[in-house]
């Protein structure tokens, strides 16, 4: 399980140091875990200001709830749990715009594509390369969007962020037979739409 | 009927999810069945085409950014359900010392702890002193702070509170645990970083214990002295392969540390995982645009050895 054993015990103290009110112990919690938070909310939105305000929201709730917090699970599995939750409500609002991913509409009104913002730092970049890399990266996000957000977290905590499945059943309050059943699914969904490409 | 189910499971199996039982008659089937080895072939390359999206590691200002923004909200925000609890659900606490033997037990152990700390305070006078006429007073070198200064309204009296230190000496083997515990305090909090890289260097030797592999792990992202953090990268070699928390620290390391050294050894450890997806990602940013010409030249060399997916 990726992860969570390692900083259980670390986590442990620190958890009930941050029951006790102790916010400077919450804070060392949200730095073990922010990067990975921000990382799977800018994956999932696409947007690194949506990922923030996702990021904001799970730590605050994290925080008015962490008394609660009853160590059956590991906080690392808590706090997936939480920003996951917050991610599926935020795909599932994306589903039901029905907004094309990459597209935007700015404050004039018009429409551009989110992708074209992303600068390129690299330097020399080759631009044929970018143009198919780019191509490649609209083609795979567009295929990702038509799962369904159950399908898409599955496929992005396995995947993306390497968890194992059993974690992913955790994290998503499900077991493991049927996280594997919807990782099988997600699959067999993105070979379909990127058949051509294989 | 055995190929269908190989079709069924070669996902899980190119994502290493297999049970070792099933894991071995798949492979045993792949190794007589031409179609199905034809499949996981074209598996692993759609696995390869996903992971050409990269997943985009947060850059440190967006961190510190979304960090300061929490902390001000935090600052104006009260924890809730602790006080909800013990008020309103105080069988719910009884209930859960009653099924947990466990914590029953480390209850009376820290109770019983206190009480000892606490007749030993009133018997030695605690860790704060206070200084009154007619006492020898302190070896400046054994405070360790003043907490007060105060005078008696209309008289000479003055009464200054402070804080004593004396130096100790704990002796064991590694595998004691005191010993342990006072090695993981000086890895991460020692001022002087040649105890920092004694304590890292000492429990190297134990990094599979699971608080030791975490203060490894923070010794590689925090500690200010690149020799230190090159002892962390020795202790967490081994763990590379099996420990994606680890290859995660090794990432932010080979892209984020300042110093070329502990970049170029992160480079050369994380060779035997160049496979992984993230890995994959970070050599490719590597290759393309890094300031270190070596680490540059080195992530190209290390994805041209790797098998084209297109």
């Amino acid at each position: 399980m990726a992860g969570q054993s390692l900083g259980r015990i670390d986590d442990t103290l620190l958890v009930r140091e941050a029951q006790r009110g102790n916010r400077a112990a919450f804070e060392e919690l949200v730095r073990h875990y922010d990067q990975a938070v921000l990382r799977l909310a800018i994956h999932l939105t696409g947007s690194e200001h949506e990922a923030q305000d996702v990021y904001q929201e799970a730590f605050l709730k994290a925080y008015k709830s962490v008394a609660t917090f009853r160590f059956e699970c590991s906080f690392y599995t808590w706090i997936y749990r939480i920003v996951t939750n917050l991610c599926l409500d935020h795909l599932r609002k994306k589903q039901v715009r029905k907004e094309d991913a990459p597209v935007a509409t700015d404050s004039t009104g018009e429409q551009y594509d989110v992708l074209e913002q992303v600068p390129d730092a690299r330097a020399g970049a080759n631009p044929e390369r970018d143009l198919m890399r780019r191509e490649l990266g609209t083609r795979i996000s567009a295929a990702l969007e038509k799962l369904t957000p159950r399908e898409r977290m599955v496929f992005e905590l396995k995947h993306y962020h390497g968890l194992k499945l059993r974690t992913v059943g955790e994290v998503l309050n499900t077991t493991e037979e049927t996280a594997k059943n919807t990782l099988f699914r997600a699959t067999q969904k993105l070979r379909g739409a990127l058949a051509d490409m294989r | 009927m055995k190929c269908e189910w190989v079709k069924e499971n070669i996902t899980l199996y190119v994502y290493n999810e297999l049970a070792d039982d099933a894991r071995y008659e798949l492979e045993q089937h792949l190794a007589r069945c031409t179609d199905c080895t034809a499949e996981l072939k074209s598996t692993r390359k759609f696995h390869a085409v996903l992971s050409e999206l990269p997943v985009e590691e947060p850059s440190p200002n967006l961190v510190a950014a979304s960090r300061m923004r929490l902390q001000e909200v935090l600052e104006t925000t009260q924890q809730g359900g602790l006080w909800h609890r013990l008020v309103f659900d105080p069988a719910a606490w009884l209930r859960q010392v009653r099924f947990s033997p466990a914590l029953a037990a480390t209850l009376v152990i820290v109770g019983f702890a206190s009480g000892i700390g606490t007749a030993y305070k009133i018997l030695n006078g605690g860790g704060v002193g206070q200084l009154a006429m007619g006492t020898n007073p302190p070896l400046e070198s054994s405070i360790s702070g003043i907490r007060s200064v105060s005078q008696a309204p209309g008289s000479n009296q003055v009464t200054i509170k402070y804080d004593t230190v004396s130096t100790q000496e704990a002796q064991g083997t590694l595998n004691d645990q005191r010993i342990q515990q006072l090695l993981l305090f000086a890895a991460r909090d020692n001022y002087n970083s040649g105890v920092r890289m004694d304590s890292v260097d000492l429990l190297t030797q134990q990094p599979n214990a699971t608080p030791v592999r975490e203060a490894l792990i923070y010794a590689l992202r925090y500690d200010s002295n690149p020799g230190v953090r090159l002892k962390a990268l020795d202790g967490l070699a081994a763990y590379v392969k099996s420990d994606p928390r680890v290859r995660d620290a090794l990432l932010e390391a080979l892209m984020n540390d300042s110093n070329p050294g502990v970049r170029t050894e992160t480079l050369h450890l994380l060779e035997p995982v160049r496979a992984d997806s993230s890995v994959r990602a970070v050599l490719q940013r590597l290759a393309e645009n890094d300031q270190n010409q070596y680490i540059k030249t080195q992530a190209r060399t290390i994805l041209a050895e790797m098998p084209e997916f297109d």
